[in-house]
């Protein structure tokens, strides 16, 4: 039986009916319509499908929809200002830190709430923020220079 | 052929979803639905077990709508409580903890990926009784209990107690876990916790072990020790043997070296895709010798 839940996506209250066995990222892509966060291991190992919950990292597909109710969900789809990139991922483009960018929603949102929490990290702490995010193109040094130079500005 | 080019996903199975308001509904819930029901809290652990299909409850009971189970305070009496529902993020960044048990919180930080410890709880790290739970070892190494709360009142267990075997807690059905009591520990008391891997999010540990001492007030003689293995056994063990080749002694190079050999001699491990038994034991050996050296060494 569906539950009627309201949730704030990337500033605007959202209201969806849900089945209680929907993930918050199943209920994002398939009927909020954002594809911004990627599933890939389904199982909180890869962190492609990261969404920050009232302003932490999480894995959206090991959340349940019906437990976000009241929550504020920020998804890689709000992070510009219209066509105003943030600092992160204009960063992103200049360091090449995205080749085939499944990745890379995760990665900025996981950057995003470590500079929000912490604005100078050391190299150390920016690789712990994202060391639940696997990347396979990078090799992740462009990703941490990328950062770290939001972080130096 | 008419599947779907999602297959390869992992969906979770149909169940209906309920919200305990009290300790008392959960608890009438999890009676009432006898081995149907399972409880969630931070979910990174059932979530998974269920997406593939190694269980399959009808009803998952959501804790964190019961006000007051997580928090970590401080009490004269009891000493450090930590809620069920504290996550590894709160006890890893809390002042308390980091202040009174640095073991504590190294433990918490070195569990998961950040985002992992971000919702996952203390209580579930315990309750799904997996041999390898990082905040067992440190929490056995430091007296810790367990406050379960059941239809018929309340127990209280050592967490060393509170593990029964793999995925096998003392918890009986209709009873949940509430508190965690860290009891104040004698003065010029240490502890590590080291795992292999080290500082590599998301991996289960191979190997964990925790060593928590008391030395004398001239800081020479141990006059307390427990050793504690995680994964190398059904449940996170003592090394009760090497405990006592330490204890009242002052440590030297040779006697690190013979509770280190006693420590993997007690370690039962199993050899899975993560490691023989007999790296196991090897590793056991190796850890809890760095262990030793670094709480009689360093600030603990």
């Amino acid at each position: 039986m569906k539950q009627r839940i309201q949730l704030t996506v990337n500033g605007e209250l959202r209201e969806v009916a849900v089945e209680p066995w929907k993930t918050l990222l199943e209920v994002i892509r398939d009927d909020i319509g954002l594809t911004g966060p990627k599933e890939a291991c389904s199982t909180g190992e890869c962190s492609a499908c990261t969404v920050l919950v009232n302003g932490k990292p999480v894995n959206s597909c090991l959340t349940l929809a019906v437990e976000a109710q009241g929550k504020e969900i920020l998804t890689i789809e709000g992070l510009s200002q219209g066509s105003k990139l943030h600092p992160l991922q204009d960063a992103f483009i200049r360091h090449g830190a995205i080749q085939c960018g499944f990745c890379t929603p995760g990665m900025l949102l996981s950057a995003k709430a470590l500079l929000d929490d912490n604005p100078q990290p050391t190299e150390q702490e920016v690789r712990e923020a994202i060391s639940g995010n696997l990347c396979r193109c990078t090799g992740y040094n462009k990703i941490v220079e990328a950062i770290l130079e939001v972080a130096q500005k | 052929m008419a599947t779907s080019k999602l297959d390869y996903l992992l969906k979770l199975p149909k169940f209906d979803h309920l919200e305990a308001k009290t300790i008392e509904e959960a608890c009438s819930l999890l009676a009432k639905y006898k081995g149907k029901a399972r409880v969630i809290a931070g979910g990174t652990d059932l979530l998974v077990s269920m997406k593939r299909r190694e269980i399959s409850p009808q009803y998952i009971i959501n804790i964190k709508t019961i006000p007051n189970l997580d928090g970590i305070n401080y009490s004269q009496k009891e000493g450090v409580v930590i809620g069920a529902l504290a996550t590894l993020a709160e006890i890893e960044s809390s002042p308390l903890i980091q202040e009174r048990f640095p073991i504590l919180s190294s433990a918490a930080h070195q569990t998961g990926s950040p985002h992992i410890r971000n919702v996952g709880t203390i209580g579930g790290n315990l309750c799904n009784a997996a041999p390898s739970a990082d905040m067992a070892p440190p929490l056995i190494g430091l007296g810790a209990k367990a406050k379960i709360k059941g239809l018929k009142g309340e127990r209280v267990v050592t967490v060393e107690q509170f593990f029964l075997g793999p995925g096998e807690s003392t918890l009986q059905v209709g009873e949940i876990l509430t508190q965690i009591l860290v009891p104040n520990p004698p003065p010029y008391t240490r502890g590590v916790y080291l795992k292999l891997p080290a500082r590599t999010a998301i991996d289960i540990a191979v190997v964990g072990v925790a060593v928590v001492v008391t030395l004398d007030s001239q800081g020479i003689n141990i006059v307390d020790a427990k050793v504690v293995l995680g994964a190398v056994a059904p449940t996170p063990i003592r090394a009760r043997q090497a405990e006592d080749i330490i204890k009242g002694r002052m440590l030297n190079d040779e006697l690190i070296a013979k509770a280190a050999q006693a420590a993997a001699d007690e370690a039962k491990p199993i050899s899975d895709v993560r490691g023989s038994a007999s790296y196991r034991k090897e590793i056991v050996k190796v850890l809890t010798h760095r262990a030793l050296k670094q709480v009689t060494t360093e600030e603990g």
